[in-house]
């Protein structure tokens, strides 16, 4: 049966990449309450996380 | 609040996953089992948050942030009181009993314990439920989608329904529950920066509490009478009402989440489920009602936040997307907006995955068609799911027509499962007890809860036969109509089962305590047995219940 983990892997993976990229390539984007840089650090929590879900399939696998 | 192109295409990507997982997994369906009962083969974390997404959906995180705002953290009594005992009680002492009796449902379990009129009765009250549950969940969707986005209420309503139906018609109940737990990661990883953000910028816990009333950072102090706190509850009600009978009866009976115990692999894993599950559910107020509370103090502190207003009264239900919108810039909006979607997919999928296993094993196969080979009821399974999605959106049609979601769903909670929460304990440790004796107990408790919402009023609702007493609010009301049904269902139950003729033992084996080999867990790690798991809960519940006393 499928291993959830990898579909979820690379859902957060491209989820992390693209908040990432807005980020570090459009650092204007703020929201009205806050004066942090939101997309950034999501961006790279929730890229950790899915790498993280890639990795444990892939060691399941080998 | 206006969404950029980005945030469309977070979404789009996420709608892709969820009908790709879809389609991954229409090949494991081969038969009725596999469509509906995923055939019992998920693993348990899976199973665990499964359990945990099925019931969290879009009127759980609006209406638990709503309720943050409105009554304070007394809300989070929802789970700590609530759900997470419950959770505990039916990991620990109920599976063995559902998962051992080998039954496809609930209600089955009612068929093999009981008699058939028992399941029936439930079957049948039980697939109207789920319908109307997951049309209030999809009229909050849609409401909300329209007033924040400005999208046709209709439009969302259909398109989102359209992707449930896609993705639990190709895969089944394998399906509905691989999407559940990536709809709670996305649930998590969406909210929680929110929950952070708005509880750091209100000057954190202190910061909260030095701007509000005492009475709403406090879960306990002020509930020794309900006219001390805005809830309008006091202990006794809180404890018996919403800690005993409406949430031992939701967790404890409610196919719905049920369900995806039964799915697990082991009679261990199953066991496991609501356990595991019961460690996310304890953080679920840190994302879902602090920022709730967090609002109202920011509201106060002039920073440019002001709470939604609705005519010239607050709109509580518009707190969580406010919060959004101002907290959330492009991208990451695109990724609550998403979860918010997605929280509101996961209820839905679990009610239509529940209800079409009860229409197609306990009102098809047992009343309209008995003995047809499998792939006919494999068929009517698919049937029943595209069914229910249907009847679900003329549900949200009517639900439009009432507004506060989480006072309906209570009600109907209320009618329906507090009785049901005695016929179960009778009925599995109490082995005297008979299908005459839970069928008329039932149906006692039922009437007598419908009596009890005639008899009383609070807030103008109820007391449609003669305004005989006034309760302090609606919540009171529901607390005290379960408190009444489960009462009376215990009693008429233990009545005519003395009155009547019990099985013999022979046929309650698995079945009933006593009369069931117990599951012993030995020579496995004790995080892998239930009973120390369950120690550990209680540990970190009674931590946050005196932490935010």
């Amino acid at each position: 049966m499928l291993d959830l983990r990898t579909p979820a892997g690379w859902f957060f993976s491209i989820l992390g990449i693209i908040l990432l990229g807005l980020g570090i390539f459009s650092p204007g984007l703020r929201a009205s309450l806050t004066t942090l840089n939101v997309n950034l650090y999501c961006g790279i929590v929730i890229l950790a996380f899915g790498g993280l879900m890639l990795l444990l399939a892939s060691r399941k696998r080998s | 609040m206006k969404l950029d192109w980005v945030d469309y295409l977070i979404l789009g990507v996420y709608f892709a996953f969820v009908l790709g997982i879809g389609w991954r997994l229409r090949k494991s369906v081969g038969s009725s089992r596999d469509f509906l009962t995923s055939g019992r083969s998920v693993p348990v974390w899976i199973t665990s948050l499964a359990f945990l997404a099925a019931n969290l959906g879009a009127q759980e995180v609006i209406g638990m942030s709503a309720s943050g705002a409105k009554y304070g953290i007394m809300t989070a009594h929802f789970y700590w009181i609530g759900a997470v005992p419950a959770m505990l009680f039916v990991g620990i002492f109920m599976m063995p009993f559902y998962y051992g009796s080998k039954a496809r449902s609930v209600p089955e379990y009612l068929k093999l314990r009981f008699d058939e009129k028992t399941r029936g009765l439930n079957a049948i009250t039980f697939a109207v439920m789920t319908v109307f549950s997951s049309g209030i969940s999809m009229y909050a969707l849609g409401l909300l989608l329209h007033l924040v986005l400005g999208w046709s209420f209709t439009a969302s309503v259909l398109f989102s329904a359209a992707i449930v139906l896609v993705y639990t018609f190709l895969g089944g109940l394998t399906s509905a529950i691989y999407n559940e737990v990536l709809q709670f990661f996305l649930i998590v990883l969406g909210f929680t920066p929110l929950a952070i953000l708005s509880i750091a910028k209100a000057g954190g816990w202190s910061g909260i509490q030095s701007r509000l009333p005492p009475v709403m950072t406090h879960s306990w102090r002020y509930m020794s009478s309900a006219s001390q706190n805005p809830m309008g509850v006091e202990t006794f009600g809180m404890i018996f009402g919403l800690g005993f009978t409406l949430s031992f009866g939701y967790w404890c009976t409610n196919f719905l989440v049920v369900q995806r115990a039964m799915a697990a692999e082991s009679m261990s894993a199953a066991r496991r489920t609501p356990l595991i599950a019961a460690f996310p559910k304890m953080a679920m107020p840190f994302i879902v009602i602090l920022p709730g509370i967090a609002a109202l103090a920011l509201a106060k502190m002039g920073v440019g936040y002001v709470l939604p207003l609705k005519g010239d009264s607050y709109d509580y239900d518009q707190v969580f997307t406010t919060l959004m919108a101002q907290f959330y810039p492009s991208g990451m909006l695109g990724v609550g907006l998403t979860a918010l979607m997605a929280s509101f997919m996961s209820g839905m999928a679990g009610n239509v995955t529940a209800f079409n296993t009860v229409w197609t094993y306990d009102i098809y196969q047992s009343y309209i068609r008995k003995g047809a080979p499998d792939t006919h009821y494999l068929m009517i399974g698919r049937i029943t799911t595209v069914v229910g999605t249907v009847l679900s959106i003329g549900a949200a049609y009517v639900a439009q027509r009432y507004n506060n979601i989480m006072d309906i769903l209570q009600l109907v909670f209320g009618f329906v499962n507090a009785p049901l929460l005695a016929t179960f304990l009778l009925g599995m440790f109490w082995r005297r007890s008979t299908g005459h004796g839970a069928f008329a107990g039932m149906l006692t408790g039922s009437v007598v809860a419908s009596l009890t919402h005639g008899l009383t009023v609070a807030e103008h609702k109820g007391g449609w036969i003669a305004p005989l007493i006034t309760l302090p609010s609606t919540m009171a009301q529901n607390f005290w109509i379960a408190i009444f049904a489960f009462c009376a269902c215990f009693v008429v139950t233990a009545l005519v089962s003395f009155a009547t003729k019990p099985r013999p033992a022979e046929e309650l084996q698995g079945l009933v305590y006593g009369l069931t080999k117990l599951p012993e867990e030995t020579g496995v790690s004790w995080y892998r047995r239930p009973a120390p798991v369950a120690v550990l809960v209680i540990l970190v519940l009674v931590v946050l219940n005196v932490w935010f006393r």
